[in-house]
């Protein structure tokens, strides 16, 4: 095999090397380099418009890059798509389905389509119904369904032929608290199975609970890439934070502080809650109380603690927005 | 629920043979349970076309067309031309399903499948003749009830039907690459039905040729609307079939492969 030459290593599902993407006007994509091992569930973070459901088109053929290459399970999605497609699952930011057909017409088609017998099919619909919660609705037709029910069904459109790689472009977005925690048990369940998952979402502590990994994805380029707690320790090491008995004394807490001990600190909004760089000392943070009762402002409490992902995205994609308003000329 | 891997395909996923045909024959199948499901989307369909052969006929049917003889001359002339503008006038529906189609999450989802990329269109085709056969069964038995005869006897009246069936699917074809290239939806509704509409009055379906306006006649005559009446015509009463049946393969030919090819890549990058 002349392939094996250029293969990528085994142990990894995706590939994608310096991948651009534009649409006329708009760069979606400026450079994209992402791998994701086989057996991992891999999370894509980020903001609206930042290019993920680009990039996941690309990996599921929908789009051809403008640059870059792609490999899927060692096959390029450019120079081979259709032996690409028959490896991956897609479950897309739109529900897949046909609305007017039963939730098991509905797999059957999606299940024969991709390659099944009519009877592998048929009983392939009925299990993973089964397993994912929507056996009872599968003889009602789609537009009865509630969106949690959809998006089980479209998970399970998407895992008939059992492919070893699943692609999901925010998955649990719209979804109650419930339904979202019963798809992420599907997808825990899926990856204890060997499957290689690779999923965009909004939500960051889905990302910290579930993914191996992380790529936050801000403008075009991955500015941070890691286990959810190595991103984490890359932007502080630990927060200092001070809650206010009183929310509206923030802004003057604020002003105390960095006249009094010189700290900057962020009030956010409405919350009572200050927060400041994590190189602040236990000392630092003593005194800084000691200043703010002084101004006679009541401190609800206070300490030290690890930052969320939310604070980590935040500082990470803010610090991507900032340098790409310096480089503007 | 973490039970996942117990359902994993123990049997490998084998390539089936005949792609194209099953994938059609499925899509087909797709069309045909959302009929079953909402059978009331048959009415208009099959209602509308019996209800203009009447209103037509009962309308027009008296006057006289000079050089024919007798007061039901222009009924002869006009029923076979009700039966091809119709095929005309129902081939939108194709290209406004696909289109509808093309911007839902199940076109990715089908395009991110390993299935045949034509079948898409195939089968919506295929589904698509079905209908016109329905049509032509019901408008050729109530126009028999109006006056029509054909003289080329049992197997004259198979070949109009199939001539309905065959034309009105290439009709579809280039109705379904119209379209995904209009792309929006709402324009599309509205535009559609003018090309259809065109075609079928600068054609010889409801006037001879060299009773239209000067303009029109040498776009009638290359028309494929005039060439699928006509042959009908020579079917139904006689006459020399040659002419429009070797006019009409053609268009059909050219019908299927132009825009067929254009649709299928259409529809394959439509985002």
């Amino acid at each position: 095999m002349t392939q094996s030459a250029t293969a990528a290593p085994t142990d990894a599902a995706v590939d994608v090397v310096d991948v651009a993407k534009n649409f006329g006007a708009v760069i979606a994509l400026r450079g994209v380099n992402l791998t994701v091992p086989a057996g991992t569930l891999t999370a894509l973070l980020g903001p609206n418009g930042a290019g993920k459901t680009t990039l996941v088109r690309i990996l599921a053929t929908l789009t051809r890059p403008d640059r870059g290459r792609v490999r899927v399970l060692g096959l390029d999605v450019t120079d081979d798509p259709a032996r690409v497609r028959a490896k991956i699952g897609l479950t897309g930011q739109y529900v897949g389905l046909d609305e007017a057909l039963t939730g098991r017409d509905n797999l059957v088609l999606i299940g024969r389509l991709a390659g099944l017998a009519h009877r592998q099919a048929r009983s392939r619909a009925a299990d993973l119904a089964e397993l994912l919660g929507v056996a009872d609705a599968l003889g009602r037709p789609v537009r009865t369904y509630s969106g949690g029910m959809r998006r089980r069904l479209d998970l399970a459109a998407s895992l008939m032929t059992n492919p070893p790689l699943i692609v999901l472009d925010e998955p649990t977005t719209g979804l109650d608290p419930a339904s979202r925690q019963q798809l992420w048990e599907a997808l825990a369940g899926l990856r204890a199975a060997g499957t290689t998952m690779l999923l965009t979402t909004q939500y960051l502590e889905e990302a910290d609970r579930f993914a191996d990994m992380v790529h936050v994805l801000s403008r075009g380029v991955i500015i941070a890439s890691g286990t959810p707690a190595r991103l984490k320790c890359l932007v502080a090491g630990r927060v200092a934070e001070i809650r206010l008995d009183r929310p509206d004394d923030a802004g003057a807490a604020v002003s105390v502080l960095a006249r009094k001990v010189a700290l900057t600190a962020r009030a956010e909004p409405g919350s009572g809650r200050l927060t400041m760089p994590a190189d602040v000392g236990v000392d630092t943070l003593l005194s800084a109380a000691a200043v703010l009762r002084a101004g006679g402002i009541a401190i609800a409490d206070l300490g030290l603690r690890q930052p969320s992902l939310d604070e980590a995205f935040l500082a990470l994609t803010g610090a991507a927005t900032a340098a790409a308003s310096r480089d503007r000329p | 629920m973490t039970a996942l891997s117990a359902v994993a395909l123990t049997e490998p996923v084998t390539e089936p043979r005949y792609r194209l045909l099953r994938d059609s024959g499925l899509v087909a199948g797709r069309y045909l349970r959302v009929l079953r499901m909402n059978p009331g989307r048959l009415i208009y369909p099959l209602v509308q076309p019996i209800v203009l052969l009447v209103l037509f006929t009962s309308v027009f049917g008296k006057l006289a067309v000079s050089g024919h003889q007798g007061s039901g001359a222009y009924r002869e002339f006009l029923i076979p031309g009700i039966i091809i503008q119709n095929a005309v006038l129902t081939a939108p529906i194709a290209g406004l399903a696909l289109l509808r189609d093309a911007g839902s999450g199940l076109a990715d989802r089908f395009r991110s499948l390993p299935m045949s990329r034509p079948a898409v269109l195939i089968g919506r085709l295929a589904y698509d003749a079905m209908l016109f056969a329905i049509q032509a069964m019901l408008l050729i038995a109530t126009a028999f009830g109006l006056g029509l005869s054909v003289r080329t006897g049992p197997a004259g009246v198979v070949a109009i039907a199939l001539i309905a069936v065959v034309f009105g699917a290439s009709v579809s074809v280039a109705s379904a690459w119209l379209a995904l290239m209009i792309g929006d939806i709402e324009t599309a509704e509205r535009v559609m039905y003018f090309p259809a509409i065109a075609l079928n009055f600068v054609s010889s379906a409801f006037a001879p040729v060299p009773y239209l306006a000067a303009w029109m006649q040498p776009i009638a005559r290359v028309n494929p609307v005039t060439a699928a009446a006509d042959l009908v015509r020579s079917l139904a009463a006689g006459g020399a079939a040659a002419r429009p049946a070797v006019m009409l393969g053609c268009w059909v030919l050219a019908l299927a492969v132009v825009p067929g090819t254009l649709a299928v890549r259409r529809w394959q990058s439509a985002a």
